[in-house]
């Protein structure tokens, strides 16, 4: 008899055990955890529905069926509204891909071949991470000002006479998008350098491989998990970023962000807004699927060596 | 050989360096700058404390600090609450599967999720302010906390839990003395990460705070935006205190958090 019910013990599952001791059986009290559930459904899965539908709709006089429409779609394709989706798909591919090349050797470093100091250093490294957005965009103003740190600083050593005009431009954009986004590429990085087993680094070596063939064949198929999901991290945020371009890039040139907020809290015109926004998020996914293709194709490819 | 293996032994302890002031100059000169004499400028005049003063005796900042605590407190008790009791109540159900649901707001970019409740709350006709920001970021420390809190309840091992009711515990003592005290250290280090979440965040708060509620991130990028004095230097130079003290808080509960 305590055979058995000892085999039935071990054929639940963790979990199951756990609710079933404390007596939070499934027909007993589930409905405690349906709080958290219902919230989530409510405030953003029947949202998302809701922006779909009303995407097909030109008002909301009348009957549904009579209001149906392609038009906010059509409208949208044949506007230079279209061109926004792109440039900010370009936008944040190309930070993402900065914040890689910057972030592989600083993760690499800090995971692999420091020694002392190392948890200071990671201190410092995930601070940046936590400090307020806006205050981070707009501590670039004393740096990128025409009368700012850098161009001070190239007058008084002669490199330059007249100020540089770099904010309010693309290319200010640019730097404060990957300054703002590095952490986020920097710590998944590290995540998944941590866990390399160093040995392995070292019988690469000693079996005769150069540094550069371990990196290519065994640190970086071993952190790829990082860096897809670093990639991400970066990515999907930067696509909808709003506060960089209006601050940094004095709002001339639009971004999805600003975009969506134009539509919905200026225009106040929800049905395109809704529209601009299924189509940007499809255009995000689309994006995000042939990355991951690509990176699942890299990871296998140099996972099997020759 | 010999000199090119020295050099590239420097060159990447050098790189990680520039690294380290790309991230850090910025927010020093900008930290410097809430000290400046002159309020309008970009160069340096001079020291003081002024703006500090200031912004104690501002009435607007003491608004938006308030506000903004009122949600992030709302935000993290309800969020911590609901998270514990569906990990406690719905592991063992069907509702175990629906786990996935809660990575749906942290995939989607938050302007998707800022725009989504502002249609849900316009729509309704219910209005803007406290209320829709308290629901939005329990929406996002839902997303955060949920998985914390269930790894660490799922690393509890049973023989404790059986040892407590052999002993002669019943349920509730089992669950009040045994799995709340287990699983503190990930409702902690929850809370403090949805505190710093929903200080931070924006986008929430410029769709769904509405005209009359203003909070912290708002009272900055509404200063920014139309030039803004070193107050919001100050300001900003506190909360950075603030959020690192969490940091260093949140740390040393060495709970493994989704970044960390």
């Amino acid at each position: 008899m305590a055979k058995r019910e000892c085999g039935v013990v071990r054929e639940m599952s963790d979990n199951k055990f756990k609710s079933s001791v404390l007596g939070a059986s499934e027909n007993k009290s589930f409905a405690m955890a349906l709080p958290a559930v219902l919230w989530q459904g409510i405030f953003l899965y029947v949202p998302v529905v809701f922006i779909i539908g009303i995407s097909f709709l030109k008002g909301l006089d009348g009957s549904v069926f009579k209001n149906i429409t392609l038009g906010n779609y059509d409208t949208l394709m044949n506007s230079s509204y279209f061109i926004t989706i792109y440039r900010s798909v370009v936008l944040a591919f190309s930070t993402a891909l900065m914040c890689l090349i910057l972030a592989y050797p600083t993760a690499y470093f800090l995971a692999i071949k420091v020694k002392k100091y190392k948890n200071l250093l990671f201190f410092l490294l995930i601070l940046p991470f936590w400090i307020n957005f806006l205050v981070k965009a707009y501590s670039w103003f004393f740096i990128l000002d025409h009368n700012g740190f850098v161009n001070s600083f190239l007058i008084k050593i002669g490199l330059i006479s007249t100020p540089f005009h770099i904010l309010n431009t693309p290319i200010a954009v640019y730097i404060v998008m990957v300054f703002c986004y590095l952490p986020f590429m920097i710590l998944p990085l590290y995540n998944s350098m941590a866990k390399i087993d160093k040995f392995l680094l070292e019988a690469s070596s000693d079996l005769g491989a150069t540094a550069g063939q371990t990196l290519w064949h065994i640190t970086i198929p071993l952190s790829m998990a990082g860096i897809t999901s670093g990639f991400f991290l970066v990515l999907i945020p930067s696509f909808g970023e709003f506060v960089i371009p209006t601050l940094l890039g004095g709002g001339k040139t639009m971004y999805v962000g600003s975009m969506i907020s134009y539509f919905f809290l200026e225009t106040k015109n929800v049905f395109l807004g809704s529209a601009f926004t299924c189509l940007s998020g499809l255009a995000l996914i689309f994006v995000a699927l042939s990355i991951y293709f690509v990176f699942n194709k890299i990871g296998k490819k140099n996972m099997g060596v020759k | 050989m010999e000199l090119r293996r020295k050099a590239s032994s420097f060159i990447l302890p050098s790189f990680v360096g520039l690294i380290y002031l790309f991230l850090y100059a910025p927010i020093i000169v900008f930290i410097i700058f809430s000290f400046n004499k002159n309020p309008y400028s970009l160069k340096w005049h001079g020291f003081t404390f002024s703006w500090y003063r200031d912004l104690f005796a501002s009435s607007e900042v003491a608004e938006a600090l308030t506000n903004s605590l009122i949600v992030a407190f709302s935000a993290v008790f309800l969020s911590v609450t609901m998270a514990v009791f569906y990990v406690f109540y719905g592991l063992g159900s069907f509702l175990n599967r629906l786990t996935i649901l809660f990575y749906g707001s942290l995939i989607a970019p938050e302007i998707v999720l800022a725009t989504c409740l502002l249609s849900v709350f316009s729509f309704l006709n219910m209005p803007l302010g406290i209320p829709s920001l308290i629901a939005g970021h329990t929406l996002l420390g839902l997303a955060y906390v949920v998985p914390i809190i269930k790894s660490s309840y799922e690393e509890i091992d049973n023989r404790l839990i059986e040892a407590s009711m052999d002993l002669g515990a019943t349920e509730s003592q089992t669950f009040y003395k045994i799995i709340v005290p287990i699983l503190l250290p990930a409702i902690m280090s929850g809370a403090l990460l949805i505190m710093i979440i929903s200080l931070d965040d924006f986008f929430i708060s410029f769709f769904c705070s509405g005209p009359e509620t203003l909070t912290l991130p708002m009272y900055i990028f509404s200063q920014v935006r139309t030039g803004a004095t070193p107050i919001v230097n100050a300001i900003s130079t506190l909360l950075m205190v603030v959020s690192s003290l969490l940091i260093l808080l949140l740390t040393s509960f060495k709970i493994k958090t989704r970044f960390f």
